[in-house]
């Protein structure tokens, strides 16, 4: 670049609209898009779901979906228009002049190919395999941070965990060089700690090979840990562009401003909390709601020829929850944290330990006590997609739980599920319509009104909010915050996400294979960590030390 | 992969047990007596009748008599057929010219049922699909008997390019024109699959991702969707196998192909319980046979199934 006094744009993207032609009409995804990738530069597009982000980057490699067309405005690559590219013309381009790594790692390698062969034939497309193509393969999967290539080269993607397959799927966008690399959430579906790994090795080798990045990602905090500029866009439209430190110090658009307020990650560094938990609850040495014991969980793992491997899923494990706070359970995926959730909600025995709650233990309930159990304990869980029946109207699934346990008559229940549906801020039209029609943060609010159906005492929140976006997460967030403080409810907070802690939790536990490594109030694991391995999930939030 | 198969196999004989037992019962129970059938309602000397049943232990209570079966077959002694063949000639001529009839119509509906279904799932919603939607709906609502007849009629008496029927050998060109026939609903059935199969996989994930390295579209069809669409294709190939390998008893009766189905009807008609049992029992290895090799196939197609 700086031999050139003004260098070309690598890719430039005017006043770009995006149609999709629905049963419905035309939707406009995106409109009037405008911005620029210089060579070798990272930019950052930060929004939310449906908000155009993937649909432009999509459409700068001719990968839209089929009812979907730009319809008016240039991508200008390297200087040629390729809004409107034949498909020939993509075929050329793919691979070795624009590069991509998607999003989930788990969908995007075909199940049925080796991974070696997914690389080779990835270099073969593009004349880039060489004489001996194994060689090439293990060197690319190796430059993405792969141990042990050639063996790897020879497994299947499920053999793989998560993290490396989005190196294998780092390994395939970047095998053949390309000069713009689009990277759509690369890193969304991994833990923080791998998710820094992986975005450090992405860093490096883009820069090693002068590859332009275009990142796109909800979270406002790693847009600019990583990118020189960040576009924000909303609603199909770019709201701002600019340097990343100066659009996350000073954002002028009050999207922006809404969306840096609401981002977990940011608001973590700053120590943001809701002031009022504080006060109520920090003086409160309240009797434990619920306290777990010793907790042990062994899985037997088939290992084929009738052997088998034990598996300690959930190791000795300690903890208190004093009535009307919260406690959270972190830690990366595997470490145990899911496996606690479903004992204490007695889904799942425990090998050895106790689970007691107000004074009670639930290792040992009879079906009727057991039934009692459930109506004070009721869980709410991840993915607002899975955890609704898609048959079930709102209204027969929010008055399902209210029925089974033999509360009111039908007029009374109608009228419940109103109050449930107004508690959770979701009008009562909405009980005659059906999962599909709602969107994420819609769908956990009814969740949400589900779970409260029975006026529970606690709820256990199973990664309630990861499937969110930030600013749904925070609203969701904030209403679990208010029925607390109102009903006094107690909640065990499941998450992998350190940030989201800081923002609900009163008290701790940093879990890792199966094991607390730390616990304690939320402050001290804040300001103080102990292990390293709270230091190292800490580190790892992206954008913590930029603010 | 060698103890599942090995213990699928094992599995043969408690199935072939069970499936020939009921089917012994079921003709035992049978009203009619097959003697009378034997002799056509003439009358027939005490003496010759209680030689006869003597002769195929009819005699005998019911266990004993499924209990003399079962000891023969250890020997491969399938028992005689009231005409004084022996069950197993008569197996053995029928069982190789439905075997080819299956093996054909399989064929007509694998190659062409994946062709027409990957062509049209690709271009859904277009003139093709429309097209093979419609008519693979009008084969699969028409009864097997119609479609076989206007075939005969049309291609084998008007236009002659095939014989309307089939002489006692059973040859290949002579099946062809039956295999067609029986092949024809299955063929319809593996289209929709292939289709819809094709439509859900050609929207995955990993297909953009090929498309995004560059690949050309013919070998993003032929190596990312195309494999991945053919595991529930091949599941239902598998088990048509079986049930071609039954012989079609209305295709067979039409064309007078001296198979299987033909050799079944006749002698369930006769109340002829060694050949019916045996034919039922040949077929039960031949199901169990084919759903091993299906499973086999699933997971030669799809690495993720490991059988332990």
């Amino acid at each position: 670049m700086s031999e050139n006094a003004t260098p070309k744009p690598l890719l430039e993207v005017k006043d770009l609209a995006i149609t999709f032609s629905t049963p419905d009409g035309p939707v406009h995804a995106v409109r009037d898009a405008n911005f620029t990738v210089m060579p070798g530069e990272t930019v950052a597009i930060v929004g939310e779901s449906g908000s155009g982000k993937s649909t432009s980057a999509l459409a700068a490699i001719g990968l839209l979906a089929g009812n979907g067309r730009v319809s008016a405005g240039q991508i200008l690559f390297d200087g040629e228009d390729i809004a409107n590219a034949s498909e020939k013309r993509f075929v050329e381009l793919r691979g070795n002049h624009i590069g991509m790594v998607p999003q989930d790692p788990m969908s995007n390698l075909n199940p049925v190919w080796k991974i070696g062969f997914q690389v080779k034939e990835t270099l073969k497309a593009n004349g880039l395999a060489g004489d001996n193509p194994k060689k090439r393969v293990a060197q690319v999967l190796a430059d993405a941070g792969l141990p042990n290539p050639e063996a790897r080269a020879n497994q299947y993607p499920h053999e793989f965990s998560g993290g490396m397959r989005q190196r294998a799927l780092i390994a395939i966008g970047l095998a053949c060089r390309p000069r713009l690399l689009i990277a759509d959430e690369p890193t969304s579906a991994l833990d923080v700690t791998v998710q820094q790994q992986i975005l450090d090795h992405l860093d490096t080798m883009t820069s090693e090979l002068g590859t332009a990045v275009l990142l796109i990602t909800h979270d406002l905090g790693l847009a600019a840990e990583r990118a020189e500029k960040v576009v924000v866009m909303y609603k199909g439209r770019v709201v701002e562009y600019g340097p990343a430190l100066e659009i996350l110090r000073n954002p002028k658009h009050p999207y922006t401003q809404r969306l840096i307020n609401s981002a977990p990650s940011l608001s973590a560094a700053r120590g943001d909390k809701h002031e009022a938990i504080v006060e109520e609850t920090s003086p409160a040495k309240a009797e434990p709601l619920l306290s777990v014991s010793n907790l042990t969980k062994v899985f037997d793992i088939r290992k084929g020829f009738g052997k088998k491997e034990k598996f300690t899923a959930v190791d000795n494990v300690s903890f208190e929850i004093p009535k009307g706070t919260t406690t959270a359970v972190v830690g990366e995926s595997g470490s145990g944290k899911s496996t606690i959730a479903q004992m204490v909600l007695n889904l799942l025995d425990s090998t050895s330990g106790e689970i007691t709650f107000d004074g009670q233990q639930i290792g040992n309930l009879s079906e009727k006590q057991l039934f009692k159990y459930r109506r004070r304990v009721q869980p709410i869980f991840q993915d607002p997609y899975g955890s609704l029946d898609p048959m079930y109207s709102i209204y027969r699934t929010i008055e399902e739980p209210l029925r089974i346990h033999g509360i009111g008559n039908s007029a009374s229940r109608q009228k419940k599920v109103k109050e449930l549906l107004d508690q959770v801020s979701m009008p009562a039209a909405t009980m005659h319509r059906f999962p599909n029609e709602l969107s994420g943060g819609q769908r956990q609010r009814i969740a949400i009104a589900r779970a409260l159906a029975l006026q529970p005492e606690m709820i256990v929140c199973d990664e309630a909010v990861s499937a969110l976006d930030v600013l749904v997460q925070a609203q969701v967030l904030e209403l679990l915050d208010e029925l607390q403080r109102d009903m006094g409810l107690t909640y065990l907070f499941i998450t992998h996400d350190l940030a989201v802690v800081r923002q609900i939790a009163d008290n701790v536990c940093v879990m890792e294979r199966g094991k607390i490594v730390e616990q304690g109030s939320v402050d001290d694991i804040f300001d103080a960590p102990k292990s390293d391995y709270t230091r190292n999930l800490l580190a790892a939030i992206p954008g913590a030390t930029l603010i | 992969m060698l103890s599942f198969t090995l213990k699928r196999i094992a599995q043969l004989i408690p199935v072939f047990i069970g499936a020939t037992l009921l089917v012994y019962f079921l003709v035992f129970a049978t009203p009619g007596d097959p003697i009378a059938a034997l002799s056509g309602g003439k009358p027939m000397t005490p003496a010759t009748e209680a030689a006869l049943r003597a002769q195929y232990n009819l005699d005998q209570p019911f266990w004993i008599q499924y209990g003399l079966y079962l000891k023969n077959l250890v020997t491969f002694d399938l028992g005689m057929s009231f005409s004084g063949q022996p069950v197993a000639d008569l197996l053995g001529r029928a069982f190789p010219v439905t075997a080819r009839l299956a093996i054909l119509a399989l064929l007509i509906e694998g190659v062409f049922g994946i062709i027409f279904g990957v062509i049209a799932g690709m271009r859904k919603g277009k003139f093709f699909d429309s097209t093979i939607l419609v008519a693979s709906l009008i084969v699969i609502a028409v009864p097997t008997f119609v479609l076989g007849f206007v075939l005969q009629f049309v291609i084998g008496v008007k236009l002659e390019w095939a014989k309307p029927t089939v002489s006692g050998a059973g040859t290949w060109s002579e099946l062809i024109l039956p295999a067609m026939v029986l092949g024809l609903v299955s063929l319809a059935y593996v289209i929709r699959l292939t289709r819809t199969s094709v439509i859900e996989n050609k929207s995955a994930d990993y297909v953009r991702t090929a498309t995004a390295k560059g690949l050309s579209r013919n070998r993003v069809v032929r190596v990312h969707v195309l494999r991945n669409s053919l595991i529930p294709v091949v599941t239902f190939l598998g088990a048509d196998l079986g049930s071609l390998m039954g012989g079609a008893i209305v295709t067979e009766g039409i064309f007078n192909v001296p198979g299987v189905g033909n050799l079944l009807y006749r002698a369930i008609l006769k109340g002829e319980t060694p050949t019916v049992v045996a034919v039922v029992g040949v077929l039960v290895i031949v199901f169990v046979i084919a759903n091993l090799i299906v499973d086999m196939l699933y997971a030669l197609l799809d690495p993720r199934i490991r059988y332990a």
